[in-house]
């Protein structure tokens, strides 16, 4: 009998099912027909293992059931559910003496070697997804950057159409009268419509009146001849690149070979007026915190447009730090203006996703005052009142107080160097819940505005106290299991049952946050003073306290869960509803999904690694 | 006891062949049987059938459709996936609303003969497996005898049976309904599929014999999975 040259109608429900399982959604209608009929089926019961050695290849997929694939000294590499595929000799390839153990009962769709090299061959986008598998495969979708939007720009849009063209024989003096008439730094000499050269006020300044040529000169004496022009639909990279290049602060602009405008500079830096570093001098500019205020309510849609523009959630995060950095510090002097210089010296400590440099919108203030001295009377009332306008400033403008009281107002999170010595010591000596949940933000802090030297005195105190306490690092520990990533039995996303956010994941609490929470239990441990969770897990592998691999892997990790999170605020803001931490894992791409999923088991396992090395001093 | 029965008969047949000529496709399927009781399941192959009909009676009834999917070497081969229709004598009745299949597209099928030539043509050197198999043999095995005047005769398993056993050693209640397709193939974390369609149903039941091996686990002979 021959062999079928098509798939039986009957057999779409294998297709339907192949169509959910990344790459196979990117393959076509007759690609997938030919793999159908190309199928074997198997089933194997829990604890049937498939070794790499003697395999007969091929790719597996779950169609269902839960597998996990661990390397030759046992360590865990992955664990999944139905729709992923695995192929054991590619693995083997990366990973000597990789298996494949099945954790429930499972039914196996398997590919064999052969259609499956045949289809890699054909395919390269199947090709490059199976190259590697999952770590590799996440740090590539981690680095979600492209190109700025604004450096995108065409030069035609941005380029001045008033120009000041003169024939080659006007004088200096009269080409100098017309440029200040006209408020331009630049002329353009021209003759019978084609461009002889250019001169600027410079030019006028160094080739004219530094050198005593008189005014009477004809101008195309101290032109540049034969000028760089650019087309207009050039983009602002390349006329900052032909800048830069030359030397040059002015380009004529043609369009259709005809002189159309001119660019400058100023011109260029103006098109990013985007750009965070105007925002954050412009708050540093107002005298009100109503003009902070109105500066702040642009974030939301900068951010669109910055994300929308490719740039990674750990940059925005950063921008977004230090727009609030910005706010605090032109509160503080907006004080100091009104109430006099401080009594003695201090710092203005950030905690929490500011400390951390993580923050994104909507976060709340957690902050304290670190004093340099114990004060009284009038000096104690300055820092009441500076942490009252502070705070109260800081609400106004859309950073609300922080539900928990972290907040310089309570005294308890305003006090001199000694006073907080006494309360690291007491927090770490008897770690109640409540004292580790405020050791875990107190940890990350960072100096906002005033002596850093102080915040440096009191973080080195508090590494020094707890990194040595195996029964306060075994509490820490505890706590920060305490937020798992929300995966069910290894496959679906655990997400909320009912209420407001029903089927919706919260990708702060269980995602975001169990990272920051076992990282700082680490940095902790081995007194690392880095307080971004990406520089704690870099410093973690610099110092070989953490394998290279497990520190890339969480950070790539940390990066999906930020940049998925962000997007999503992206979605919300764009949609006119207020962002908040919550994604319906089904609006994400199969593929997010799946990168989501292998994030959260990594962060799981970190989560177990925790488990073995700290709790033990319980 | 079936099996012996079976053997006497198809000797019978052999020595005094009713029409020797008509039933030459059947004798070659028979002759091709070999030692197949003797050999582990996983060195055999089985041909894994579901027909569907216009109606439960085999006297009121006729055959619709046969789909079927070939295990060898311990995996279901989907390259061998056949679902055939046949062209019915008399309406489909009441039971399209059971298995979806309508008159016009039953106008598509094929004649009986050449649906029963390729099945043989499948089955030969194979074991049969259905789920609940004396449904769809009758209506196969009053095919074979209006063709070749002998009824199919060959090596049976069937899923159900399997099944019963199993539960019955267990001691797990039979409570109604617990022997059907989907009810087996929950127990052994099998997906949920579309029911009624012969090739579908046949695919389904090719997976619950292969959860059904491995659960029982080691070589088994096909001999020991024969009705």
């Amino acid at each position: 009998m021959a062999k079928a040259a098509q798939m039986s109608p009957e057999l779409q429900g294998i297709r339907d099912f192949l169509v959910q399982c990344v790459p196979f959604d990117q393959l076509s209608e007759a690609q997938l027909e030919q793999l159908v009929g190309a199928i074997v089926i198997s089933y194997h019961r829990r604890g049937h293992v498939f070794h790499a050695a003697g395999d007969e290849g091929g790719l597996r997929i779950l169609r269902s059931g839960a597998a996990e694939l661990r390397s030759q000294d046992d360590s865990l590499l992955d664990r999944f559910g139905e729709r992923v595929g695995f192929d054991l000799k590619g693995l083997e390839l990366e990973q000597s003496g990789v298996r494949a153990t099945l954790i429930e009962d499972s039914l196996i769709y398997r590919l064999p070697e052969e259609s499956y090299r045949a289809l890699r061959k054909k395919d390269r986008d199947f090709d490059r997804f199976f190259h590697s598998q999952r770590s590799r495969r996440m740090r590539r979708a981690g680095m979600y950057e492209s190109g700025s939007e604004e450096m995108m720009q065409q030069v035609g849009d941005l380029m001045t159409r008033n120009l000041l063209v003169v024939a080659p024989t006007t004088s200096i003096q009269q080409t100098a009268l017309l440029m200040s008439q006209r408020r331009v730094s630049s002329v353009l000499i021209q003759a019978d419509s084609s461009l002889l050269g250019i001169v600027t006020d410079r030019d006028l300044r160094s080739r004219a009146v530094a050198k005593g040529l008189g005014g009477a000169q004809p101008i195309a004496e101290i032109m540049t001849a034969n000028p760089q022009t650019i087309s207009a639909d050039s983009t602002v990279f390349d006329a900052t690149l032909l800048m830069t290049r030359n030397g040059i602060h002015h380009v004529p602009v043609l369009e259709q070979q005809a002189l159309a405008g001119i660019i400058t500079a100023s011109d260029l830096l103006l098109a990013r007026r985007d750009d965070p570093v105007y925002l954050v001098q412009h708050i540093g500019r107002q005298d009100t915190v109503a003009g902070i205020r109105e500066h702040v309510k642009l974030l939301p849609d900068l951010m669109v447009q910055w994300v929308n523009a490719g740039v990674n959630a750990a940059r925005v995060s950063r921008v977004l730090t230090a727009v609030s950095d910005a706010v605090t510090e032109r509160l503080i002097e907006l004080y100091v203006e009104a109430s006099g210089p401080p009594p003695t010296g201090f710092c203005w400590l950030g905690f929490g996703s500011q400390g951390r440099a993580e923050q994104l919108l909507g976060s709340d203030q957690d902050n304290a005052l670190l004093i340099a001295e114990p004060v009284e009377g009038e000096a104690a009332e300055w820092f009441t009142g500076l942490a009252t306008w502070v705070c109260d400033g800081l609400n106004e403008c859309g950073y609300v107080y922080c539900p928990g009281k972290v907040m310089a107002t309570t005294d308890e999170w305003r006090q001199p160097l000694a006073g907080w010595r006494d309360t690291v010591d007491r927090w770490t000596r008897s770690p109640t819940s409540d004292a580790v949940m405020r050791v875990s933000i107190f940890f990350d802090l960072r100096c906002i505005y005033g002596d850093q030297a102080l915040c440096e005195q009191l973080q080195q105190h508090m590494l020094a106290k707890a990194g040595s306490n195996t029964i306060f690092l075994a509490a820490l520990a505890e706590n920060a299991l305490a937020n798992t990533p929300p995966l069910g039995i290894f496959r679906q996303f655990v997400v909320e049952r009912n209420g407001e956010h029903e089927h919706q994941l919260n990708l702060k609490k269980r995602g975001v946050l169990p990272i920051i929470d076992l990282v700082r239990v680490h940095a902790l441990a081995h007194g690392v003073s880095a307080v971004n969770t990406i520089e704690r897990l870099q410093a973690l592998a610099d110092a070989k306290v953490m394998s290279i691999e497990d520190s890339r892997n969480l950070q790539d990790a940390l990066r999906l869960i930020m940049q998925t999170r962000i997007q999503g605020q992206v979605r919300q803001l764009t949609a006119g509803v207020p962002a908040d931490n919550y994604i319906d894992p089904a609006e994400l791409s199969r593929q997010v999904r799946g990168l989501l999923r292998d994030s959260f088991s990594l962060v799981a396992d970190a989560q177990q690694s925790i488990k073995l090395n700290y709790r033990a001093g319980l | 006891m079936r099996q012996l029965r079976r053997f006497a008969y198809r000797l019978r047949h052999w020595l005094r062949p009713p029409a020797a000529a008509a039933l030459a496709p059947l004798l070659a399927c028979w002759r091709a049987e070999g030692n197949l009781a003797q050999l582990d399941w996983r060195r055999a192959e089985l041909l894994v059938v579901d027909a569907e009909m216009s109606s439960l009676q085999v006297a009121a009834g006729e055959l619709l459709s046969v789909g079927w999917v070939v295990i060898a070497g311990g995996e279901i081969q989907l390259h061998s996936a056949r679902h055939l229709l046949l062209k019915p004598e008399q309406g489909v009745g009441d039971s399209a609303t059971v298995h979806h299949l309508r008159d016009c597209e039953l106008e598509q099928g094929i004649e009986l003969e050449s649906l029963m030539q390729q099945f043989l043509q499948a089955a030969a050197g194979r074991a049969l497996v259905f789920h609940h198999a004396p449904l769809d043999l009758a209506f196969l095995d009053r095919s074979s005898r209006r063709l070749y005047g002998a009824p199919l005769l060959l090596p049976v398993i069937d899923t159900l049976q399997l099944e019963k056993r199993r539960l019955q050693r267990s001691h797990a209640p039979l409570v109604p309904n617990s022997l059907r397709l989907a009810s087996c193939r929950a127990r052994y974390n099998l997906p949920d599929y579309p029911a009624h369609n012969a090739l579908v149903d046949a695919l389904a039941t090719a997976e619950l014999l292969l959860a059904q091996l491995a659960h029982k686990g080691g070589a088994i002979r096909v001999g020991a999975l024969l009705g």
